[in-house]
């Protein structure tokens, strides 16, 4: 009991001599602020900032657009599906578009795991809305994406000519987004080599991702 | 209880006076990364299987008598052409020979509705490995039928039969499609 009471006592001190310590310091500040607040003379002045936004839009072009599903695909198919990306903020973007496609599952048709085998991607812009019937463009066509390995596109890659098209906000790209299938294997008597891409499934999710025009200094 | 409450008084006015001289020290926080717009859409894929496989992968001749086997489309997409890779043995004695018949239906008594059916690939010889080609398309679980026609059988002699099918070369023709 003595020896508790020892150590609390000492606590105590201890206790009063950081407050006193922080006092006296906060009465020495305030006093030293006090004695430039009496020397000094304030100006005000205002100014209004709004910030902007960005934001991109991926919506049908014509027919269903994503969320459309390839059944019992062969090599040499193609799937093609129309979407509008849309500008639809209050800022540019950079001129610089990327795409990025994952796999849910990952197998064969996404990671490479059978070389020079499974699905690829192709992009096209037409300077219109696509033709669903004919998959045409009565337009100008450009090739943004050429036909790439979907295991190349595991990480964000560049696209081209997109951005001159909805650089500025408001602006519409028509993209023809074609899947496609590459395989050459041989089945022997109905059996499927070891590696193969037959028989699999996945889902694909594409990422378009644009950045904002390079920062403005403005003097005024 | 009465230490308890120093000690926490204590501990708050250290905790004070560090957040006190932290604040100064603290450094604005980046934003040199910019904003950027994001838009993602999805699409499922299912890929189909090919191929076809034979009721009877062996067959062993001593005399000329003919033999057949069922070919049948496994796979779910419906094929263009498919091969067969026919090995026969180097009998005891005797030069056979082999021809590889085809027919939609199955045969009866040697015929093909009445007919000989087509022959598929050249005359096969002993002691050879020779991949022949059909090109009947075949959907999928269709089947075709084949009949082993012997010549000049002496001795035991054994045919065996593999099928093969290759993408996209044996495959119906690519699809395009727009949705």
């Amino acid at each position: 009991m003595s020896k508790y009471h020892h150590t609390a006592t000492k606590e105590r001190s201890y206790g009063k001599l950081a407050v006193a310590g922080l006092l006296t310091t906060s009465i020495g500040l305030l006093a030293t602020a006090g004695v430039y607040a009496g020397l000094s003379a304030t100006a005000t002045g205002a100014e209004q900032v709004t910030s902007g936004s960005l934001n991109l839009t991926l919506t049908p072009d014509v027919g269903v657009g994503f969320t459309n599903f390839t059944g019992k695909m062969a090599p040499g198919d193609t799937d093609n599906v129309y979407v509008n990306m849309n500008n639809t903020g209050t800022l540019a973007s950079a001129a610089g578009m990327t795409l990025a496609v994952a796999g849910a599952p990952a197998n064969a048709l996404t990671n490479g795991a059978v070389a020079g085998e499974g699905l690829t991607v192709t992009a096209t812009q037409c300077s219109v809305a696509w033709t669903l019937a004919t998959g045409a463009c009565s337009g100008t066509a450009t090739t943004v994406l050429a036909t790439t390995q979907v295991s190349a596109l595991a990480t964000p890659t560049a696209l081209s000519g997109i951005p001159a098209l909805i650089a500025a906000t408001g602006q519409v790209a028509h993209v023809q987004v074609s899947l496609g299938l590459v395989a050459t294997e041989t089945s022997t008597n109905g059996v499927a080599p070891g590696s193969t891409v037959q028989g699999l499934s996945t889902t694909l999710t594409y990422t378009f991702t644009e950045q904002q025009r390079t920062g403005v200094a403005t003097n005024l | 209880m009465h230490s308890l409450t120093h000690t926490r008084a204590c501990r708050t006015a250290a905790t004070a006076a560090v957040l006190l001289l932290g604040v100064g020290l603290v450094p604005p926080i980046a934003s040199a990364a910019g904003i950027g717009g994001r838009a993602t859409g999805a699409e499922a894929v299912t890929v189909g299987t090919w191929g076809a496989t034979a009721s009877v992968t062996s067959m062993v001749f001593t005399t000329n008598t003919y033999q057949t086997s069922k070919i049948t489309n496994t796979g779910s997409i419906t094929l263009s052409a498919q091969s067969y890779s026919v090995t026969v043995s180097n009998p005891a004695s005797g030069s056979p020979t082999f021809k590889v018949y085809q027919c939609t239906v199955a045969w009866v008594g040697n015929l093909c509705s009445g007919g000989t059916g087509t022959q598929v690939g050249t005359t096969l010889s002993k002691n050879s490995t020779t991949t022949i080609t059909s090109t009947t398309a075949l959907a999928a679980a269709a089947a075709v039928y084949l009949q082993v026609e012997p010549t000049s059988v002496t001795a035991s002699t054994t045919l065996t039969l593999s099928t093969k099918v290759t993408s996209p070369a044996q495959l119906r023709a690519a699809v395009k499609t727009n949705q």
